[in-house]
């Protein structure tokens, strides 16, 4: 993987900053860590950076920390507490977290220039810091309003780092270290996003046994109650009334979401009896398989009660398909309503922009070409990668000014 | 003598998060009120490099606020009709803004604060400079190269430039007049009304006036 293979696609701006700031931090050392290897969009991104940002020469490393699963149940908590909703906090609880991480932080080498840590999980890890290198604490989910508590907790480990970035303004804090916003990013290039032949999608299609007899409405997201699959369902149920159609709830669970198949139950619950609903669990690697339902959708929803940024809205509007999503964490970012898709704040809501874009779809068509160039400008791979290393060269500046030159 | 040339250059723009949010217009007020220059330059002059425009009618991240989450469509055009590049103080700007909110409030109830999601971020810019390796020795070569620069160099070179210089203007027509002798064509970018257009649409006009003066 090369970021020339990303000439014909991006601004040729784009990567001639890539290449600049690259030039300037050749063969300095970029550490990642994060919680899990596959599963979820952080691990998703980093399978993707990793090799592009090696090729440029700057010696980028990617630890995954581990943990057992009365660890990942905390940390699963601490996700939800920190969004707003999960169970109350006990000692015992922080107990287990901090003591994984000071068990990972002996194992790992976290030596190096530049040391990104993405999300609560390992947060921790900076009490073990030892040596020089800038600390960035990568926050991917939505803590706009957390639960006072775990975040009072939380903010003791944040405060540590030299700077922390969040995907969208809204969840910035009052914090002791200099706050960036950096959206997340989709690759064109992985098997989730490139081009697919008609002959595979349609085949995906055959496989997952769904006649394409009716207008397909899809949902792609873990069975986790912020994706509100159920209030998808019910939306579905108000549209069947005056559109005959069928909807797809697809997605997995992820290493670190034990929760996720209590979710999967009352979803399949919730469906019962209606063979228009197909609920797909797929493997983490069913990228491809993922890329075809999208492009094989008629109206892509993204129903989050919460969400950090919903790189799926991102996915379905580069494959050039109109998405309703809720106007929550980074949706809005993504969706421009009205004019690359509908922000919606209900399921009534949902329902309705659903029956409407299905009515019309000349409209469906405009909305998926802005979509398409609404990304490319703004939430591809290369993007994200220039801003992460413009973030690091920024907090090396030892001047106070915000304007630096290479 | 030979002329000076003209180097391109590019910038990438980063969000900083100031952690400072306003509900209400009175509570907007007086984090304007205190809230670093930098802040209120990201908010205006950076306004053009943001991922999603939303509103071709409100030129500032002020007024798109105003109107979409307070809901205040007079204050906002009052807002948007301000024109940040007549300013080449951010205090002077701050105070502009100011003093248009407190005399909309003298005619006008305070609008109800916006629910919880709608509060405005007061954010803060940093930018790198890289030069884009385009360089013009003359008006066709400026003309190649003002083409095929990234959108962000018109920013740097137009919007940045006139706080940088601390005088009206911007980098390409203190070249075209200082090194080009080109009055004619400086004169007419000049009076061009630049936040009424996007930075690719401010592109295609600059070349537009360009070719129209070989």
């Amino acid at each position: 993987m090369h970021l020339d293979m990303y000439r014909n696609i991006v601004d040729g701006g784009e990567l001639r900053a890539i290449e600049r700031l690259a030039a300037h931090l050749k063969g300095r050392s970029f550490v990642h860590v994060n919680s899990t290897a596959t599963g979820g969009g952080v691990a998703e991104l980093l399978q993707r950076m990793v090799p592009l940002i090696k090729g440029l020469d700057i010696d980028i490393k990617w630890k995954v920390i581990e943990g057992n699963h009365k660890f990942f149940d905390v940390t699963k908590n601490m996700h939800n507490t920190l969004q707003g909703k999960g169970r109350p906090f006990t000692k015992q609880m922080w107990d287990v977290y901090e003591e994984t991480n000071r068990k990972n932080a002996e194992k790992l080498d976290l030596e190096g220039d530049c040391i990104f840590i993405h999300d609560p999980q390992p947060a921790a890890l900076i009490e073990s810091r030892k040596g020089g290198g800038i600390w960035i604490w990568r926050c991917h989910i939505d803590i706009s309003t957390p639960d006072r508590i775990s975040w009072y907790f939380l903010k003791k480990f944040v405060d540590m780092y030299d700077a922390s970035i969040f995907s969208v303004a809204s969840f910035a804090q009052h914090l002791k270290n200099t706050q960036f916003m950096v959206p997340p990013s989709i690759d064109p290039l992985s098997d989730k996003n490139m081009d697919l032949e008609k002959s595979y999608i349609d085949g995906v299609m055959e496989r997952f046994a769904i006649p394409r007899d009716k207008p397909i409405l899809l949902q792609v997201s873990r069975f986790d109650p912020w994706k509100d699959p159920i209030g998808v369902i019910e939306a579905y149920r108000m549209v069947k009334r005056y559109k005959d159609c069928r909807l797809i709830l697809a997605g997995g669970t992820a290493a670190d979401d034990p929760e996720g198949e209590r979710m999967l139950e009352k979803v399949r619950t919730a469906a019962s009896g209606d063979p228009d609903i197909h609920i797909l669990l797929l493997p983490p690697s069913s990228h491809k398989e993922i890329n075809a339902l999208q492009r094989a959708a008629d109206v892509v929803i993204q129903k989050s009660l919460r969400e950090g940024f919903g790189l799926v809205v991102a996915e379905a509007l580069w494959k050039g398909r109109p998405v309703i999503g809720s106007a929550v964490g980074g949706i809005p970012l993504q969706i421009i309503d009205g004019v690359n898709g509908f922000l919606v704040h209900s399921i009534e809501g949902t329902a309705y922009r659903i029956r409407q874009t299905l009515h019309n779809p000349k409209m469906a068509d405009r909305l998926g070409a802005a979509g398409r160039e609404h990304i490319k400008k703004n939430f591809l791979i290369t993007r994200h990668i220039r801003d992460y290393l413009a973030m690091w060269v920024s907090m090396e500046n030892t001047t106070s000014k915000n304007i630096i030159y290479l | 003598m030979m002329a000076k040339s003209f180097i391109f250059y590019e910038c990438i723009p980063l969000v900083k998060l100031t952690g400072r949010r306003a509900s209400d217009i009175i509570d907007f007020l007086e984090i304007l009120k205190r809230i670093s220059q930098e802040s209120i330059f990201h908010h205006l002059h950076q306004y053009f490099l943001k991922p999603c425009v939303h509103s071709v009618y409100h030129t500032s991240d002020f007024a798109v606020w105003v109107a979409e989450w307070l809901e205040e469509k007079g204050l906002a055009e009052r807002l948007a009709n301000i024109n940040p590049y007549a300013y080449t103080s951010i205090d002077d700007l701050r105070w502009e803004i100011i003093h248009i909110i407190e005399d909309y409030l003298k005619e006008y109830p305070p609008p109800r604060p916006v629910l919880p999601g709608g509060e405005f971020f007061f954010n803060e810019g940093a930018t790198i400079v890289i030069p884009s390796g385009f360089e013009a020795r003359d008006l066709k070569g400026f003309i190649h190269c003002l083409e095929r620069v990234n959108r962000s160099s018109i920013y740097f070179h137009f919007f940045e430039a006139r706080l940088r210089l601390e005088k009206e203007g911007d980098d390409f027509t203190e070249w075209l007049s200082t090194s080009m002798g080109r009055d004619d064509i400086s004169d007419k970018i000049r009076g061009l009304d630049p936040y009424m257009f996007d930075l690719d649409e401010l592109r295609s006009i600059i070349i537009e006036i360009l070719k129209g003066k070989l």
